[in-house]
C-alpha cells in the first residue's frame, strides 16, 4: 500500500460509496471496543495474517519500516492486547476516537479493498486535561468474511511525531 | 542567434555595467578599458541581476552573495557560484552596440 | 499529555530555589538525592553550561542519516539547536542553527540536502562548513548603503562545534580541546559501544519521539538502576523472560563513574525458571503464561559478546540499545528541569537479511514509546517527577548496596547512580 502522498481512488463511485458506509461502520465498532476498554476484543477486527503497524508520519515519507507497534500475524496482535490488559503498569486513562474521511480506493477480483480514513484520539489521565494525544491517517486492507469486514492490513500513520510522554493503547 | 542592437556605445560608461532587455534576453554590457562585453544578466546560482553588481578588474560580483565571473569568459570565479554565466560576442556599428544573442 | 498541559502542574517554591547558593546537598551525601536535582531551573542552568556546553561528546547523529554530499540533519546538543552537515569533502561538521545576522533559526526541515545554508530572513548564505559566504548588497547599492568596508565574512560564520565520529556516530562538543572520544567514552564502555557499532554500514529502521514530564537525568538512572527490572517490567516476569538471578552486570566505568552499561544474558530456554522464592518477590509472575507468538523472544547470537542485552547509558546525552537483536540509539534534549525529548533512532546493518531485518523490527515491540518495555519507565518517570515536585519530604534515598560506587556485583544495587552523582557534584560543585 502507497503510505505517502496521495492516491486517486479507481473504484467505482457507486461500490465506494457502499463499501464506505460498510468501513465508517467498522471503525464505529473499532472504536468503541477500544474506547470501552475491552483490549481484549480488539484482535478480532483482524484476520489471522493480518499485519498491523503505528508509525510516524516521517517514517511512512521516507520509507522506512519502524512500528510503534509492529505486529505480523493475529498471535502478536492477542500478545499485545494480553499485555496491555494484565500485566504493564501504566497510569490510567480513557481514550476516544474521532474518525472520519473515509476513502475507499480500489478493490481486487476476490474482494479485497483499499480505503484510508483519518482520526484523533483523545486521552484523559487522571486530574488531568482531555488533549488530543494522536492524530494521523489509517491505511487498511479490508477482507469479506461472510457479511463482516476484517483487516488483512492496517497501518496507522501519525502526524504526532512528538508523543506525549507514550502510547498504551493501539489505535 | 542573430545579431541585434542592445544600447548605445555611449550608454556604457567606462568601469561601469548596465542591464538592458534584448530579444526576450536579460542581458549584462559592459565597458572595460575601452572594450565592451556582454553576459546574461541573471546570476547562475540565484535570482539577481549582476548589473547591480560589483564590477571591477575584468570580474563582475553579484550584488546577492557577493559569486563572481570574469566578463570575457563567463566562468564562475568563487563560491557560491558554480555554474558559469553565458557570453555573448559583442561589436561596435557606429554608434550603437550589437550582440549576437 | 505534555509537561506543558498539566493543569495541576505548579511545583512547591522550595523545590526551586532562587540562588543557586541555597541548593545544598544533604549530609548522607552519595546515600540520598536532594529534590532540587531534578526540580531547580537554577541548578538546570549550570547544567547546560557546565555538561551540555562543557568538557562532554554529545551525540548528534548517525553517519548513515547524512551520507551524502550536502546532507543535513537537525540535531541538539542539551537544548540548544544545531545543524550537523556534510561537506563536499566527505566531512561532517556541526553548526549551531543561528544565523549569525539577526539570530534566526535558520534550518527548517528535520533531513534534507542542500548546496548552502540560506537564511530565509535576508539571505544570509552559508557554506556546507558554517562558514559565511555571501551577503545581498554587501557593497550597497549605487554605492550607498552595504557593510563596512572592514567587515570580514570569516568574523561573521555560524558557530561552530568540535566534531568525533566513531563507527558511524557522530559527537559535538562546545569544546574544541576536548579528549579523543575513545579516551572520554573509556575502555569499559568502548568493549560494548564496538559491539553494536562495529564497522559494518547502519540501515536506518526509522524514528520515534517523545516528551517525557521528568528530569533528564533521570532517564541516565533508571538504566543504572537494574533493581526495577523484573519489579516494573511485569512482562518480563509475567512470561518468564527475565529473573533477578539471570547473568548480569551493572558496570560503570572507571575513570569518571558516569557511563554505564547494564548487560544481562539470556539462558537457552525461551522462558526462565523460577525458583519459587523469587515468585513470591515478584508481584507479577504468573505461574503458565506464554506468548501466542514466540519468534518474539529468540534471541539470535550474531555478536561475540557474553552479553545478550546491553544497554548503555553514555554521559550526558545518548542511550546505546541492544537489546537482544533490536537495536538502536536514544538521544536526550533536556527541557528545563521538568522535561525532555527522547529521540530514538532504530537500525540494523546494510547485510542483513529481509527476515533478520523483520525480526529486528518484530523484536522492537520491547522498546520505544509503546514498548512492553519502555513504556513503563517513562510512566514511572512521570509519577517520579510528580511525586517530587509537589510534596513535602525534600530527597530521595539510595542505600541499596551501601557502601559501594561504581560498578556492582548484584542487580539489587544503587551503586552505580551513587558513582554518577560523585562525578556530577563534582562537575556542579554543588
Amino acid at each position: 500500500m502507497k503510505l505517502t502522498g496521495f492516491e486517486s481512488a479507481s473504484i467505482d463511485p457507486a461500490t465506494a460509496r457502499e463499501l464506505r458506509f460498510a468501513v465508517e461502520e467498522f471503525n464505529a465498532e473499532y472504536c468503541a471496543v477500544l474506547d470501552s476498554g475491552e483490549i481484549e476484543q480488539w484482535p478480532d477486527f483482524f484476520t489471522e495474517d493480518a499485519v498491523y503497524r503505528i508509525t510516524a508520519r516521517e517514517n511512512a515519507d521516507a520509507g522506512m519500516l519502524v512500528g510503534l507497534v509492529y505486529a505480523e500475524g493475529r498471535g502478536m496482535l492477542q500478545d499485545r492486547a494480553v499485555s496491555i490488559a494484565r500485566t504493564q503498569m501504566f497510569a490510567p486513562r480513557t481514550n476516544l476516537h474521532l474518525t472520519g474521511n473515509v476513502r475507499v480506493l480500489a478493490q481486487q477480483q476476490d474482494g479485497e479493498f483499499t480505503a484510508q480514513s483519518t482520526f484523533m484520539l483523545l486521552q484523559t489521565l487522571v486530574d488531568g486535561p482531555t488533549t488530543l494525544h494522536l492524530a494521523g491517517r489509517y491505511f487498511d486492507r479490508f477482507v469479506r468474511q461472510g457479511s463482516r469486514l476484517l483487516l488483512r492490513e492496517r497501518q496507522a500513520v501519525y502526524d504526532t511525531t512528538m508523543i506525549a510522554t507514550d502510547l498504551v493503547y493501539p489505535v | 542567434m542573430a545579431w541585434t542592437r542592445v544600447a548605445a556605445t555611449e550608454e556604457v560608461a567606462e568601469g561601469e555595467v548596465v542591464g538592458v532587455t534584448a530579444a526576450g534576453q536579460q542581458i549584462a554590457l559592459y565597458r572595460d578599458k575601452g572594450e565592451f562585453f556582454a553576459t546574461g544578466n541573471v546570476c547562475t546560482h540565484q535570482f539577481a541581476l549582476l548589473s547591480d553588481g560589483y564590477f571591477e578588474d575584468g570580474c563582475i560580483e553579484c550584488p546577492l552573495h557577493q559569486g563572481s565571473f570574469d566578463i570575457r569568459t563567463g566562468k564562475a570565479l568563487c563560491a557560491p557560484v558554480t555554474e558559469d554565466i553565458k557570453v555573448y560576442p559583442i561589436r561596435v556599428d557606429g554608434d550603437d552596440l550589437l550582440a549576437d544573442i | 499529555m505534555f509537561q506543558s498541559q498539566a493543569i495541576l502542574g505548579r511545583m512547591a517554591g522550595c523545590k526551586n530555589p532562587d540562588q543557586i547558593d541555597d541548593h545544598v546537598w544533604p549530609a548522607e551525601g552519595l546515600d540520598s538525592i536532594p529534590d532540587w536535582v531534578y526540580t531547580s531551573d537554577a541548578v538546570y542552568e549550570r547544567e547546560v553550561e557546565r555538561i551540555f556546553h562543557g568538557r562532554t561528546w554529545n551525540f548528534v547523529a548517525l553517519e548513515v542519516e547524512v551520507p551524502n554530499v550536502g546532507d543535513y540533519k537537525r540535531s541538539y546538543v542539551g537544548p540548544t539547536p544545531v545543524v550537523v552537515s556534510r561537506a563536499e569533502d566527505g566531512s561532517i561538521h556541526v553548526f549551531e542553527n543561528r544565523c549569525a545576522h539577526r539570530g534566526a533559526e535558520f534550518c527548517r526541515s528535520s533531513r534534507g540536502n542542500n548546496k548552502e545554508f540560506v537564511c530565509p530572513y535576508h539571505q544570509w548564505s552559508y557554506d556546507l562548513k558554517g562558514n559565511l559566504q555571501g551577503i545581498p548588497f554587501k557593497r550597497g547599492v549605487n554605492k550607498a548603503g552595504g557593510m563596512p568596508k572592514d567587515f570580514k565574512n570569516e568574523d561573521h560564520g555560524l558557530k561552530k562545534l568540535a566534531v568525533a565520529t566513531r563507527n558511524g556516530v557522530v559527537f559535538a562538543s562546545f569544546c574544541h580541546d576536548m579528549e579523543p572520544l575513545e579516551d572520554y567514552l573509556t575502555p569499559e564502555i568502548l568493549k560494548d559501544f564496538d559491539v553494536v557499532f562495529n564497522g559494518r554500514k547502519l540501515h536506518l529502521h526509522g524514528y520515534y519521539k517523545n516528551e517525557v514530564p521528568a528530569n533528564w537525568k533521570m532517564y541516565h538512572e533508571n538504566l543504572k538502576d537494574p533493581y526495577h527490572a523484573t519489579l516494573l517490567h511485569s512482562f518480563l516476569v509475567v512470561f518468564g523472560l527475565m529473573v533477578a538471578g539471570n547473568e548480569s552486570a551493572m558496570i560503570a566505568d572507571g575513570k569518571y563513574g558516569i557511563h554505564g552499561t547494564m548487560a544481562s544474558a539470556k539462558k537457552e530456554d525461551k522462558y526462565a525458571k523460577v525458583s519459587d522464592d523469587t515468585k513470591k518477590e515478584m508481584r507479577s509472575f504468573h505461574e503458565g503464561m506464554k506468548l501466542q507468538d514466540e519468534r518474539f523472544l529468540e534471541y539470535i547470537k550474531e555478536f561475540d559478546s557474553p552479553w545478550s542485552v546491553t544497554m548503555q547509558t553514555i554521559w550526558p546525552n545518548l542511550i546505546v540499545q541492544r537489546e537482544m537483536n533490536t537495536l538502536g540509539v536514544r538521544h536526550i534534549v533536556p527541557n528545563g528541569p521538568n522535561s525532555f525529548v527522547m529521540m530514538w533512532t532504530m537500525f540494523g546493518y546494510e547485510d542483513d537479511s529481509d527476515e533478520m531485518t523483520r525480526h529486528r523490527l518484530r523484536q522492537g515491540n520491547l522498546m520505544g514509546p509503546s514498548g512492553f518495555l519502555g513504556l513503563e519507565d517513562n510512566e514511572a518517570l512521570r509519577f517520579t517527577q510528580e511525586g517530587i515536585s509537589k510534596s513535602t519530604s525534600d530527597q530521595s534515598v539510595i542505600k541499596l548496596d551501601a557502601g559501594n560506587v561504581g560498578t556492582a556485583d548484584s542487580l539489587i544495587s544503587e551503586a552505580a547512580i551513587r558513582a554518577m552523582y560523585r562525578h556530577y557534584r563534582e562537575v556542579m560543585g554543588l
